[in-house]
């Protein structure tokens, strides 16, 4: 029973992913940000205690929250500019695939060399690491780098938590995000013409 | 009272006062400046953990402060570094009166510094890459206001929340290698992911894209100020690792590795800034060549920590005054900072172009100005263990001294194109609202100052960097 929640926690969060790299709606791509720190939360909550958990939780909806209202208070919503990087949904599909491909092979060996987290936490870990940096690397927005950066931050976190359970850092690393979430917020706003009078 | 109250707590919490602070006068320089400068005169002369009595009232600076179960450390031996990074903070702040920065500058600045000394002081050292990043994303404010915003400052966010992960990683790797260090696999993966976090964190090559995107894109004086106190504070913690872990100083292959790494950054800085039209990239590569050095003193082993520091001190002067010359250049609206633009400002800028031209020589490693006794010091110790390290960070530092006769070049060159031609005189006519610096006796002051430094750091250097074996104290095992 519990392996079968395993694999339906890791399926939403590679479906998840999926959704937030292909998704050209901003609502669902912040919807699928909020969701994922949900599920982080359940990862994360395998080796910490709930209430430090919880932090990460809140921090990440925060960040979430703080993107959502940027957005809707532009006079008009960023758009996505031409880049050297293919935009289809095919492309992002393989993208996902080498991720995948790369995080089976990675995360068995991670987890008998630490021997500090389980394998799901190094599954997701290194899943949304994989999304993240790809997100940052093929983004084209501000809004995506945020995103891309913010998604990186949360399957670290994943990982991190196995290892270190000091309230400082669960701090300093939601202050992190939430500042993160704050240039993205300014960097998005200043990118921005100002509406005509 | 807690040492990290007084040059943590308290920075921190004037920068934020600061920031409330909206009428754009000169109180922000002054209270910024004085307070600089106290903690400075502070940790210069009041010890830490000793009971002070002043008549009926005693006085201690506790060296440690514990929140959340973790420690802030700033004991006596690191009083010097403290006095330093304040006396530098100060300039800086006294600077924005010539370069003229933004009026948030002052503010998130002490913010900044508060966040990188707390870096220094974090118990267990390794969160400091968290306060380090902390620190960094403050500067984006200053490096894109409204408006302006380029591809260098979302690269840079990007770079360093990269080397976040890594270097706290690598502090868990650690205590497993302090364990048995005897396990090879260990040690290399924990060496590669340190290296690769420096990598980011440092703007080494090939992470060193956003530093010249960012010198064309922000203003001078933020990307001066950034560039030189990030990778400062990231190799002061880098110096921290060498002093903590035997491992890591018992490794001849990590010494190699630091003074190929540090040689082929200074190489490529150098190079790059002797191609380079446009100053404020210029300024950049200039960084990215005195971090590659930074490097490689790391490199040196036993000595590393007085060469270090015998680099850094002239170069806290020669970046400052580059960075106060160019904000004084810089004009976006007209020429930005081509070495073309320089003929329009000869006449009007004869002190700035004088203080850029010392500066650049300076972080060049001219003799006779500040940076070149640290400069022989670090090729002598790096030819001895790899000559072809020694002769790539000395090719990047003539790569800068080309950059640099290149500039003077152009401001000859604009000199006498005026002379010969009526019409370029009308040309470049300062323009309306930009007075004569030679008028400025604030401009004056800061001239005399860096370029009379400069020259006492490279002739009586026993006197200027008497302050470095204090310094280098600070890292007990890297000291001879």
């Amino acid at each position: 029973m519990e392996s079968l929640l395993s694999f339906l926690l890791l399926g939403l969060l590679g479906a998840n992913s999926l959704a937030l790299l292909l998704s050209r709606e901003l609502r669902w791509t912040l919807a699928a940000l909020g969701v994922q720190y949900l599920l982080a939360f359940f990862l994360v909550s395998a080796t910490w205690p709930l209430e430090l958990a919880a932090v990460k939780l809140v921090a990440g909806w925060i960040a979430t929250a703080i993107l959502g209202l940027t957005l809707l208070n532009l006079p008009e919503f960023p758009g996505e500019s031409e880049t050297r990087f293919p935009r289809s949904p095919v492309f992002f599909i393989l993208v996902t695939g080498v991720v995948v491909v790369m995080v089976i092979g990675a995360a068995p060996e991670l987890v008998v060399w630490s021997r500090q987290f389980n394998i799901n936490q190094a599954w997701g870990g290194l899943f949304l690491i994989g999304i993240g940096v790809m997100l940052a690397g093929l983004g084209n927005s501000v809004v995506r780098n945020i995103l891309g950066l913010l998604t990186l931050l949360a399957g670290f976190e994943i990982i991190y938590a196995g290892v270190e359970t000091s309230i400082l850092v669960a701090g300093l690393l939601a202050i992190l995000n939430l500042g993160v979430a704050l240039i993205g917020s300014y960097l998005m706003q200043s990118s921005t013409p100002e509406p005509r009078r | 009272m807690s040492s990290a109250l007084l040059w943590i707590g308290l920075p921190v919490l004037l920068g934020v006062a600061l920031l409330l602070y909206r009428r754009q006068d000169a109180l922000p320089l002054f209270v910024a400046a004085s307070v600089s400068l106290l903690l400075s005169w502070a940790a210069w002369q009041i010890p830490i953990d000793v009971v002070l009595q002043f008549g009926p009232v005693s006085l201690e600076i506790t060296p440690s402060f514990l929140l959340f179960g973790r420690s802030f450390t700033l004991s006596d031996a690191q009083a010097p570094l403290l006095a330093f990074i304040y006396l530098v903070e100060a300039i800086w702040i006294l600077g924005t009166k010539l370069a003229k920065p933004g009026p948030l500058f002052i503010p998130i600045n002490l913010i900044c510094i508060g966040l990188l000394v707390a870096a220094l002081a974090v118990e267990p050292f390794l969160y400091a890459a968290l306060l380090i990043a902390l620190a960094a994303m403050l500067q984006i404010p200053l490096l894109a206001p409204a408006g302006t915003q380029g591809p260098g400052v979302l690269r840079f966010l990007k770079f360093q929340i990269f080397a976040v992960p890594f270097i706290l990683f690598t502090g868990w790797i650690l205590s497993g290698v302090e364990a048995s260090p005897g396990n090879l696999d260990l040690v290399a993966r924990a060496g590669l992911l340190l290296a690769l976090g420096f990598a980011f964190l440092l703007a080494l090559f090939p992470f060193h894209s956003w530093l010249p995107m960012l010198g064309m894109e922000s203003h001078p004086y933020v990307v001066g100020f950034l560039a030189f106190f990030l990778p400062s504070i990231g190799l002061i913690f880098g110096l921290g690792f060498f002093d903590r872990y035997s491992w890591l100083r018992d490794s001849s292959q990590t010494y190699l590795v630091l003074l190929l790494a540090g040689g082929l950054t200074a190489l490529l800085g150098g190079l790059w800034a002797a191609r380079e039209r446009h100053l404020g990239r210029m300024l950049a590569y200039a960084t990215m060549l005195c971090t590659g050095l930074g490097l490689q003193a790391l490199g040196l082993g036993v000595h590393s920590s007085q060469v270090f520091f015998a680099l850094l001190l002239p170069q806290a002067l020669a970046i400052w005054g580059w960075a106060v010359a160019l904000s004084m250049l810089y004009r976006p609206e007209k020429t930005g900072l081509e070495i073309e633009g320089l003929q329009t400002q000869t006449q009007s800028r004869p002190l700035a172009l004088l203080v850029l031209l010392v500066a650049v020589f300076s972080v060049a490693g001219l003799p006779l100005l500040g940076c070149f006794p640290g400069r022989v010091a670090l090729l002598d110790g790096v030819a001895a263990a790899s000559p072809w390290a020694a002769a790539a960070s000395l090719i990047g530092s003539l790569g800068l001294l080309a950059g640099g006769l290149r500039l003077v070049h152009g401001a000859l060159a604009s000199s006498a194109a005026k002379t010969s031609h009526w019409v370029e005189e009308v040309e470049t006519a300062p323009a309306p609202g930009q007075a004569n610096d030679l008028s400025d006796p604030y401009m004056w002051v800061f001239s005399a100052v860096v370029i009379l430094s400069l020259l006492g750091f490279g002739l009586i250097p026993r006197v200027f960097l008497s302050a470095v074996p204090d310094l280098a104290g600070m890292f007990s095992q890297l000291a001879p």
